[in-house]
């Protein structure tokens, strides 16, 4: 049911009934299921103008929906009880306070003896002010692989006290952790405040991420590249074996499915695998010769490209 | 015992969030911890809440100082309730001792 009758007719709350009556049948000429065969939207919004209209077509109804009586099904609306009508009950006791007689002096352990107090003041089953401990801001500086991979670690705290925290897998850098109820205790059984850890992660040095993906840059022979075949790559989980095709090229990148981060809602990316061709260090007369007879029967030119569009 | 949702169904414009939020602060204590925890008063606190925030404007660093203001006046009130059903206990005579004495300790308003 709508909350308010008026805007499901489309009227102001100051319209004259004439008015009121023009903008139903309006509207029930446009929605009338006989005329809507089969559309069950304009039903339903024919029931709830019609509904409407049952209530604000009728004078008294109008002027009792207008005051808050009925709510807009037409149901006689409850009378608002009050909180000053539960203060003072039994109730309403557990919220009382009688926090601040301290400076009564004399009088106050008159009061105390009356109503039964302890030294502070405190009234009968009332409680003090109430309220939430502070949050409390942590740091906490973890390696790659922990942040990848997940991890538990404990915080010494500077009052000397210990914090555990769960590290889930894919943790990103600047992340902030709550730790429900570790924080500054409450007041008057409140609960305690929060404690929020910011997650600062060591960069690793093979490793990089982007996302749930890990990127690393593998280099690979003069021969693996023409040749191609199988070489060692490191991975978040320890070393696996990929397929350089033959004929690889730097900047080649293989995509190992599967291997980048495995989060907790089941998110799994993947290691793309950059490859580099690295030269030997030292070139002997072997490639060299082997080069300039190669050069001799077969050039081929990489940088046909490069003068056209330049 | 009335749940999170009886309060949220009747009370209009609190959504269990701010419900939620409310008890966190420690505005509104249920009895119970668990979810059935909420008595008429509550109840009642909550619409109290929603009313301060709403209606009147004040902002959520507002309403600690306005509920705890309030929670003291109730408090007092019900002392001076046990106090004066006590005094009307006691014999003829004596109360009008101690209304006499009230009469004379009172400082008169200044016009």
């Amino acid at each position: 049911m709508a909350d308010d009758l008026y805007s499901v007719l489309g009227v102001a709350r100051t319209a004259k009934a004439e008015d009121i009556a023009k903008a139903y049948r309006k509207l029930a000429k446009k929605l009338h299921p006989d005329l809507n065969p089969g559309d069950k939207a304009a039903e339903d919004k024919f029931k709830q103008v019609t509904a409407a209209y049952d209530i604000l077509g009728d004078t008294e109804k109008r002027r009792r929906y207008d005051l808050g009586e009925i709510d807009a099904s037409g149901q006689e609306r409850p009378q608002r009880r009050y909180y000053r009508e539960y203060a003072g009950g039994e109730d309403g006791a557990r919220y009382r306070s009688t926090a601040g007689y301290e400076d009564l002096g004399g009088f106050s352990d008159l009061f105390g003896d009356l109503f039964g107090r302890g030294g502070g003041a405190r009234g009968a089953g009332g409680q003090r002010f109430a309220m939430r401990g502070q949050d409390a801001q942590y740091r906490l500086e973890i390696d790659f692989l922990e942040a990848v991979n997940g991890a538990k670690k404990r915080i010494t705290l500077p009052d000397g006290g210990t914090l555990d925290v769960t590290i889930p897998a894919g943790v990103e850098e600047g992340q902030v952790m709550r730790l429900k109820g570790k924080g500054m205790p409450g007041l008057g059984g409140a609960e305690a405040g929060d404690a929020l850890v910011e997650i600062l992660v060591r960069p690793h040095p093979v490793f990089k991420r982007e996302g749930e993906d890990i990127l690393v840059e593998v280099p690979i022979t003069f021969d693996e590249a023409v040749l191609g075949g199988k070489v060692e790559v490191p991975t978040i989980n320890g070393n696996v074996s990929a397929t350089v095709p033959a004929g690889t090229n730097t900047g080649k990148t293989l995509r190992l499915k599967g291997r980048g981060i495995k989060r907790k809602n089941g998110k799994v990316g993947d290691e793309l695998v950059k490859l580099t061709v690295v030269m030997p260090d030292r070139i002997d007369d072997d490639l060299k010769t082997f080069a300039e007879e190669w050069r001799d029967k077969h050039r081929y030119d990489p940088r046909r490209k490069l003068r056209e569009q330049a | 015992m009335l749940t999170e949702g009886d309060i949220v169904a009747r009370v209009q414009h609190v959504t269990v969030t701010r419900l939620r939020v409310w008890v966190r602060a420690g505005w509104i204590r249920p009895v119970a911890k668990a979810e059935q925890g909420f008595s008429e008063a509550d109840m009642a606190r909550a619409a109290l809440i929603r009313d301060l925030e709403d209606k009147l404007g004040f902002d959520e660093d507002q309403v600690p100082v306005l509920l705890n203001l309030i929670d003291q006046i109730h408090g007092l009130r019900a002392e001076l309730k046990t106090m004066l059903e006590a005094l009307e206990d006691l014999p003829e005579d004596v109360r009008a001792t101690v209304k006499s004495r009230i009469a004379k300790n009172t400082p008169r308003k200044s016009r």
